[in-house]
């Protein structure tokens, strides 16, 4: 550190293209948050200012906000979409550190063959298992409940790639130490192997949950009831029936908007980390 | 040799014990993996292979399917508007995977520069986007877009001009929609291309600069040979995300103006969910599978490493 605000090696660019760069960033940054900030400001504003010509409204008001919760199943909606996204979040963590334990540190016959089977389920279009599943779903009578939002993204592709990269890390000793003092398997994987993948299993955690708080065809096929929608159909949904309503449905974006931004930066570390390390190394 | 012998046919004599427990060990594994897969192969795997069953069969979702052949992919062939949404999401897909990772591998390359200033900022601000769902981002962009009282439009006014209706318009409406993806993606990716950058090696960039490189000579013959598979990472997962498009259209646009912004997924929503022709929209959705997989090779091809 110089203390200069640029200061200049001899490979960098001069200080007028620095200052440059930083500008074009800036503005890029501000077209990107620009969508947020407009919907933010439409949220506050009467139903007929977001008609007219103005940008700002001449009076902030909440009814928007108000209407969100007391006129529809806003609240229920989001608590739809916790329920979902935390079981196949915590699910999820479970699932794929016992499989991607075994598949890191045990030799078993299909080995190779079930993995590369899930990661090739990856490029599957949504529907060509939305499909039958809806179809099988609907005879035993299970479309409109959690399990069928839950269960399915418990079994991450993603997370089960993750957690066995981050497996294969883990010294062999140690478990080959373990093994001699007589600890027995499934005691060994719970009180030495899970302590140690815990940052990967924080990862995982948070891409299932992610990935299930943000699913639209999932519940939009699945759940059949107004109650039983989460976030995003709901949202839609209002979206649709109430085509001028677009206040309202500001205020549903943006209330959408805040449990995942805080997580996002409570948690950054690990979701960028977890993004990353499958590209990188892969 | 003999004193060697001892423990190591020790272990052997171990490894191999008695029947009941070279079965349990060998179980072990397998238990790990049991409950993954036994989700995996109810919800994932089983309805794969039960979709291409499927689509050998006339099944309207009450009533039992119904054998019927080829009849669905002859159709298919005959049907117009599987080949205009075919053709839609493969113009959209391209559009999209170009320009956003052209300027996410453009941030990145901003933000990986060594006189950067808050990198760390500006990297999280960018990835903003990602974190809200396509629905919501589509919610969020009909107010920008909307002909009359969209941010666009509105500005537009300031200068006197009237724009069109971006979305209502099937001129506009497809590029609305891919530059709308590329806002919410683009930081994602921006991310991953510069883990990339910052895992080539500082070394060879000043050994190219002691040799007299020019600093656009470094990015061209040190860095982005460096960061091909990062590129091809990129580029696969933002083709097959492409390719699935379906959310943004499904609320922006239901796929029209007309057709204009109809893509493959959504025709095969509207056949199995719409029209409750469930066979014939697996059949849709095995054709766009096949489509995938085999752009998803041949960029592999290209891009993959050349030595193999």
């Amino acid at each position: 550190m110089t203390g200069r605000l640029f200061a200049r090696r001899p490979q960098d660019p001069p200080p007028v293209a620095q200052m440059l760069g930083l500008v074009a960033l800036t503005g890029l940054l501000g077209l990107v948050l620009m969508p947020w900030i407009w919907a933010l400001v439409s949220s506050f504003k009467p139903r007929a200012e977001i008609m007219s010509t103005g940008f700002l409204p001449s009076v902030w008001i909440v009814d928007n906000y108000v209407a969100l919760f007391r006129d529809t199943l806003y609240l229920r909606w989001l608590f739809n979409s916790a329920v979902v996204s935390v079981s196949a979040a915590v699910l999820g963590m479970a699932l794929s550190a016992m499989a991607g334990y075994a598949f890191a540190k045990f030799r078993f016959v299909g080995r190779e063959v079930l993995f590369w089977i899930v990661i090739a389920s990856v490029s599957i279009p949504p529907f060509t298992t939305v499909i039958p599943l809806f179809g099988w779903l609907a005879k035993l009578q299970m479309l409109n409940t959690y399990p069928v939002l839950i269960l399915p993204f418990a079994a991450s592709a993603f997370g089960l790639f993750m957690m066995r990269q981050y497996m294969s890390t883990l010294p062999d000793e140690l478990i080959e130490a373990a093994r001699i003092d007589g600890c027995g398997e499934f005691r060994l994987f719970l009180t030495i192997i899970v302590p140690l993948a815990r940052p990967a299993l924080g990862t995982v955690g948070i891409l299932i949950f992610i990935s299930s708080w943000n699913s639209f065809i999932w519940p939009l096929v699945f759940m059949r009831s107004n109650e039983m929608f989460t976030l995003p159909v709901g949202i839609a949904g209002l979206n649709s029936e109430q085509m001028a309503e677009y206040g309202l449905v500001m205020a549903a974006a943006i209330v959408s908007c805040i449990p995942m931004l805080t997580i996002f930066f409570l948690m950054q570390k690990q979701i960028i980390a977890g993004l990353t390390r499958g590209a990188v190394k892969s | 040799m003999t004193v060697a012998a001892g423990p190591v046919a020790a272990v052997r004599r171990r490894s191999r014990g008695p029947l009941g427990l070279r079965l349990r060990r060998a179980a072990v594994p397998y238990l790990f993996i049991l409950p993954f897969f036994a989700l995996f192969g109810v919800f994932w795997a089983g309805p794969i292979v039960a979709s291409f069953l499927y689509s050998f069969t006339q099944w309207r979702g009450i009533s039992d399917p119904v054998p019927v052949g080829l009849k669905n992919y002859v159709d298919l062939l005959s049907d117009e508007r599987f080949f205009t949404a075919l053709g839609n999401t493969l113009w959209m897909a391209a559009g999209y995977v170009v320009v956003a990772n052209l300027a996410a591998l453009a941030l990145a390359l901003l933000l990986d520069a060594g006189w950067m200033k808050l990198r760390q900022f500006f990297r999280t601000a960018f990835f903003l986007p990602m974190t809200i769902s396509m629905v919501v981002s589509a919610v969020i962009f009909q107010l920008i877009y909307a002909g009359d009282i969209g941010l666009i439009a509105k500005l537009l006014a300031l200068v006197g001009v009237e724009g069109p209706a971006w979305l209502r318009d099937p001129t506009t409406a497809p590029y609305a929609i891919v530059l709308m993806r590329v806002w919410r993606t683009m930081g994602y990716y921006a991310i991953i291309y510069l883990a990339g950058l910052q895992a080539v090696s500082t070394d060879l960039k000043e050994a190219a600069r002691l040799d007299g490189a020019s600093e656009w000579q470094v990015i061209r013959h040190v860095t982005l040979p460096g960061i091909r598979p990062v590129a091809l990472f990129c580029v696969v997962l933002a083709t097959i995300s492409g390719l699935e498009m379906f959310d943004e259209p499904m609320i922006l646009t239901q796929g029209g103006p007309g057709d204009a912004t109809l893509t493959a997924v959504m025709y095969v929503y509207q056949q199995g969910f719409q029209f409750l022709q469930l066979g014939y929209a697996a059949a849709a959705s095995y054709v766009l599978t096949l489509i995938i997989v085999l752009i998803s090779i041949a960029q592999r091809l290209v891009l993959g490493e050349k030595d193999r």
